[in-house]
């Protein structure tokens, strides 16, 4: 890691004496002590003993020589030649650099006030040795000495504890003090009234923390603090939301209205649930709501409150949740126009998935039958009832199948509006084919045609009955939802009964199996020639359609090619269908989602991903969801034996988005997902001036704004010696020679004068 | 389902024929569905040295008849003997095996087909043509415990589907009474063998000026009624499985059953 440093070192050469540098420093004062001790016993020993003044001063002379000889045997004086350093202190910077960060009040940005702190900051600390760190999220990047960081994060939030921790393994000196610029508004440490929570307990514990509020006044405000869900999304089913709304208490809110709404493709956003958050007594308010999801997959909701007038930031005024709802089971709802074996297979089906809740209605009997009956009480029948399936409990299911039915003769045709609708907002449909099916059972140029993937003709022979084996296009055989027929029969199919006469494939919907020998009658609106569909997919607003122009699927299930599987073709095919109608994953040709957040007017990426190693160009189509208009972006890239990729998205304006994934022939994968103007970040835009000082605190620092950086104190500098040369007076065997000729002649001359 | 006020017709021998070679010509409800392998066709088991019966085979053509008749279901009037062993039997899933005495034992090939018809899910109707001595149904038993030894023969109660998936039935009815009770070879959820205690073949048998022939006994014309019904409530229960057990027509069979009693 390279240290950042803001300061010149300065060195200097230095001389001086040491004194017994290799014994410990108590010896040096326990050696004068004695050899005062010993002075002083000498002196009263001389003074008792009655000497002549000569012989008195002899003694003393020598005592006094003698302890000088001595105690320099023991201090054996050197000379040190040593060059010093001066360094300057070391004080770590950490700047929050979250997204939050560029709220802005009367005009200006915490992140300016940042930099305008940073500035002062390392004015203040000229010749300390700053080292400078962002911090967002769960990053800490070392910066650029004295250069401040483009207020570019992506990052919703940060972790100031996260980013201590970060902070000690990346540190490699140990910091005299580190001095955090932020707004306080951190996810950790989190808000509490004790202290001790705010002290640093990891490897930087002791170390000085300075904060430099940046936060500024507290907005007139009224946001969405969270969104949260209190369970699983299970399509169907009541889920429990929690929007806690905030309200500044200069702005006066009163009650705030709360909505809630659906974002589908195509069409409309739908209201799920309203609500009223009450700021009569708190400024925060929890509003419980209740919403109905009717479809699982990723489901974009937006949550968005009526803010009074004063609002200063309205980008935190909606929130934008992606649900992941999941079935509990899947509600199918299976019309067939007679019994025929075809439908007993797939009913047969059906009703072998216990994950399926299956409500059938069959026409067993038509007005012309003759049931020889005196009363309806001798039949098992009941009335088709068409009204309340098709205007009060569509929405309840998950997937229709519209089987050989005649939808003049029995009313349907009524509801085909209804029933477009149905698939526009999420619906799967899946129609097989029959006499009475298509043009035989009068669909074409009803309201259903608009959400079939084929266009459908008035003709006056609406299907035949010569046997053909389909032919299966490209698109089918790279298509995923036909990858568990192929792994069971491989390319063999078996020949089918008969085919509806269908028009041309539209734009954007994709034929899997074609006529081999019919062709796509000419239509005057939309389509492409070619062969004739048999099998064709598509999507129609937020839902998926299937069509199956034949009534012979059920020969996958019978006959040598059922014996040869045992019956599972059948089962591969339909599981393939139904799954992709419910946009299941494991049947899409790609996986999309977006990498990390999409914020409005900051560049995203999506992250797509494919089962097995793919060649070949890969383009994304955006569209917004509740628009039917043109794409508003289109980015490919070509790639070589990959299983992911990663593309840079153009700035997006705040809204629901639907992305279809497109790669070779296979059908495009679709994936959802909305950007925010505020997202997380600016949810709260309350700077937290309390946490900043219980921070500071702890840690033995100093809080200060932005305006009084200079009150922060300097620390001490620290010292290094970078060259030391130690030269003894003396040899050491002199110093010892010397004390005990010394000690010597001292003894000679007490002897003399009589002492013992 | 669609109701109407039920209205009565001439039922005759004219109109039966009359179907069937509109039927043959590909005009009549027969060809409503496209080609023919999705229709109902009633085809009789054919095994080992098993004596053809002519005249019970003309039922399998008239039991077709009376269906399209009667009800929204194609069928095709042909009558279809398909071998045990042919691997046509896979072709649907239906098949009738009618007799009148011992069998001989099954071939393996026959085994091996009527087992994997009953694998893929076939619904094979054993019907005696003698339930007086009921010597074919027990040599049929005997010889179904071979193919899915697995599977004991179960009794249906009047319940059962078989007995509500068109007409509101409470007991078999065929060219005899016999037992009030039918007999099956339950597969998971699905009565997958029926044995007939009735000779239901016996009671749709016609002869060529469309007459029946074979006297129902005791209940003459009403026996023969309930028996076609209770034909007609088998194919149902073959093209649509337990459909009529679904929830959303209980609270209407329930009220039907109390008012009307076959």
């Amino acid at each position: 890691m390279v240290d950042a440093s803001s300061c010149s070192v300065a060195t200097v050469t230095e001389q001086f004496i040491v004194w017994a540098e290799d014994l410990p420093y108590w010896s040096v004062g326990g050696s004068l002590v004695v050899g005062l001790l010993w002075l002083g016993i000498s002196l009263l020993e001389i003074h008792r003993a009655r000497l002549n003044w000569i012989s008195r001063s002899a003694v003393y002379l020598s005592t006094v020589i003698s302890l000088f000889f001595v105690t320099l045997a023991i201090l054996r004086p050197a000379t040190v030649l040593a060059k010093v350093s001066s360094l300057g202190a070391k004080v770590v910077v950490l700047i929050d650099r979250s997204r939050r960060m560029s709220l802005a009040v009367d005009g200006h940005s915490r992140a300016e006030s940042a930099e305008i702190a940073f500035q002062k900051l390392s004015k203040r600390f000229e010749g300390v040795r700053l080292a400078s760190y962002e911090f967002a999220g769960n990053h800490l990047k070392l910066l650029e000495p004295s250069k401040f960081p483009e207020p570019n994060s992506n990052s919703e939030y940060s972790d100031l504890t996260l980013t201590l921790d970060k902070l000690s393994s990346e540190l490699n000196e140990k910091a005299s003090a580190i001095v955090i610029i932020s707004d306080g508004r951190w996810e950790r440490p989190v808000e509490s009234e004790e202290e001790q929570n705010f002290g640093n307990s990891g490897p930087l514990k002791g170390t000085t923390i300075h904060t430099i509020d940046v936060g500024g006044r507290v907005p007139r405000d009224a946001s969405i603090l969270s969104v949260q869900t209190v369970g699983a999304s299970v399509a169907h089913q009541p889920l429990a939301l929690e929007v806690v709304v905030y309200c500044a208490e200069s702005l006066r809110c009163g009650k705030v209205p709360v909505r809630v709404k659906e974002h589908k493709k195509g069409v409309s956003p739908q209201i799920l649930a309203q609500g009223e958050a009450n700021f009569e007594r708190d400024s925060i308010v929890r509003v419980g709501l209740e919403v109905v999801v009717e479809r699982a997959g990723t489901r974009i909701i937006e949550v968005s409150i009526d803010a009074p007038s004063g609002d200063e930031i309205k980008e935190n005024d909606n929130r934008y949740v992606t649900l992941e709802v999941v079935r509990d089971r899947l509600r199918i709802l299976h019309i067939a126009g007679r019994p025929t074996y075809d439908v007993r297979a797939l009913r047969t089906w059906l009703k072998g998935d216990s994950s399926v809740d299956l409500v059938s209605f069959f026409i067993l009997r038509t007005d012309t039958d003759e049931t020889n009956t005196e009363e309806d009480s001798e039949l098992a029948l009941i009335p088709f009832p068409v009204d309340e399936l098709f205007t009060e409990h569509l929405s309840s299911f998950d997937a229709i199948f519209l089987e050989d039915i005649d939808a003049e003769r029995y009313r349907l045709n009524g509801y085909f509006g209804n029933l477009a609708r149905y698939v526009e907002q999420g619906g799967g449909l899946l129609l097989v084919g029959g006499p009475s099916a298509f043009s035989g059972g009068s669909y074409a140029g009803g309201p259903i045609e608009r959400v079939l993937p084929v266009t459908l003709v008035k003709s006056e022979h609406p299907f035949d009955t010569v046997d053909f084996i389909p032919r299966v296009t490209a698109a089918g055989r790279a298509a995923r939802l036909l990858e568990p027929l192929r792994l069971v029969v491989g390319d063999r199919l078996p020949s089918m009964p008969g085919a509806n006469t269908l028009g041309a494939i539209k734009s954007q919907s994709v034929v899997l199996w074609e006529h081999p020998t019919r062709s796509a009658l000419p239509v005057k609106t939309g389509g492409v020639p070619g062969p004739m569909p048999v099998l064709a997919i598509g999507e129609a607003g937020d839902g998926r359609v299937v069509t199956l122009g034949t009534d012979g699927s059920h020969r996958l299930a019978w006959g040598k090619e059922g014996l040869a599987t045992a019956g599972r073709a059948y089962g591969a095919f339909w599981d393939g269908l139904l799954g992709w109608v419910m946009r299941e994953r494991r049947f899409e040709s790609a996986l999309g989602e977006i990498d990390g957040i999409c914020i409005a007017g900051i560049p995203a990426k999506v992250r797509v991903s494919f089962t097995d190693h793919v060649d070949g160009e890969v383009s994304i189509e955006l569209r917004r969801l509740e628009s039917t208009a043109s794409p508003v972006a289109t980015v490919k890239r070509r790639i070589a034996h990959e299983k992911g990729i990663l593309f840079d998205l153009p700035t997006l304006v705040e809204g629901g988005y639907s992305g279809l994934v497109r790669i070779g022939d296979a059908p495009a994968a679709r994936f959802d997902f909305a950007c925010e103007r505020g997202g997380k970040a600016w949810s709260d835009s309350r700077p937290d001036k309390r946490r900043l000082i219980q921070v500071a605190k702890a840690n033995g620092g100093k809080s200060v704004t932005s305006a009084n950086v200079d009150e922060l104190p300097i620390p001490d500098a620290p010292q290094v010696t970078s060259f030391r040369q130690i030269t003894p007076w003396l040899p050491t065997w002199v110093w010892a020679l010397g004390g005990a000729t010394a000690l010597a002649i001292h003894w000679l001359l007490r002897r003399l004068v009589g002492l013992s | 389902m669609t109701i109407v006020k039920p209205f009565q017709r001439n039922w005759s021998r004219r109109r039966f024929f009359g179907g069937l070679a509109l039927s043959l010509l590909g005009l009549s409800k027969s060809v409503q569905a496209m080609g023919q392998s999705g229709t109902f066709s009633a085809r009789r088991l054919a095994t080992g040295k098993q004596p053809a019966s002519v005249e019970r085979d003309s039922g399998l053509a008239r039991w077709s008849w009376e269906l399209m008749r009667r009800t929204s279901a194609p069928a095709r009037m042909t009558a279809n003997i398909i071998s045990a062993a042919s691997p046509e039997l896979l072709d649907e899933p239906f098949v009738l095996w009618s007799g009148s005495g011992d069998i001989e034992p099954l071939l393996p090939t026959e085994r091996r087909g009527i087992e994997a018809f009953i694998r893929l899910g076939g619904i094979l109707i054993v019907d005696d043509a003698h339930p007086e001595s009921g010597n074919f149904s027990r040599a049929a038993r005997r010889e179904l415990r071979r193919v899915v030894p697995e599977s004991p023969v179960t009794t249906l109660e009047s319940t059962h589907v078989i007995f509500k998936s068109f007409y509101l039935l409470k007991r078999p009815y065929g060219r005899v009474v016999g037992s009030e009770r039918v007999e099956a070879i339950v597969r998971g959820s699905t009565a997958q063998v029926l044995f007939l205690p009735c000779d239901l073949l016996g009671a749709l048998a016609s002869k060529p000026d469309g007459s029946f022939r074979f006297e129902t006994e005791p209940s003459g014309k009403r026996q023969r009624e309930l028996s076609i019904r209770f034909a007609v409530n088998i194919a149902m229960y073959v093209l649509c499985s337990d459909y009529k057990d679904d929830q959303v027509h209980a609270p209407w069979l329930m009220r039907r059953r109390a008012r009307w009693q076959p």
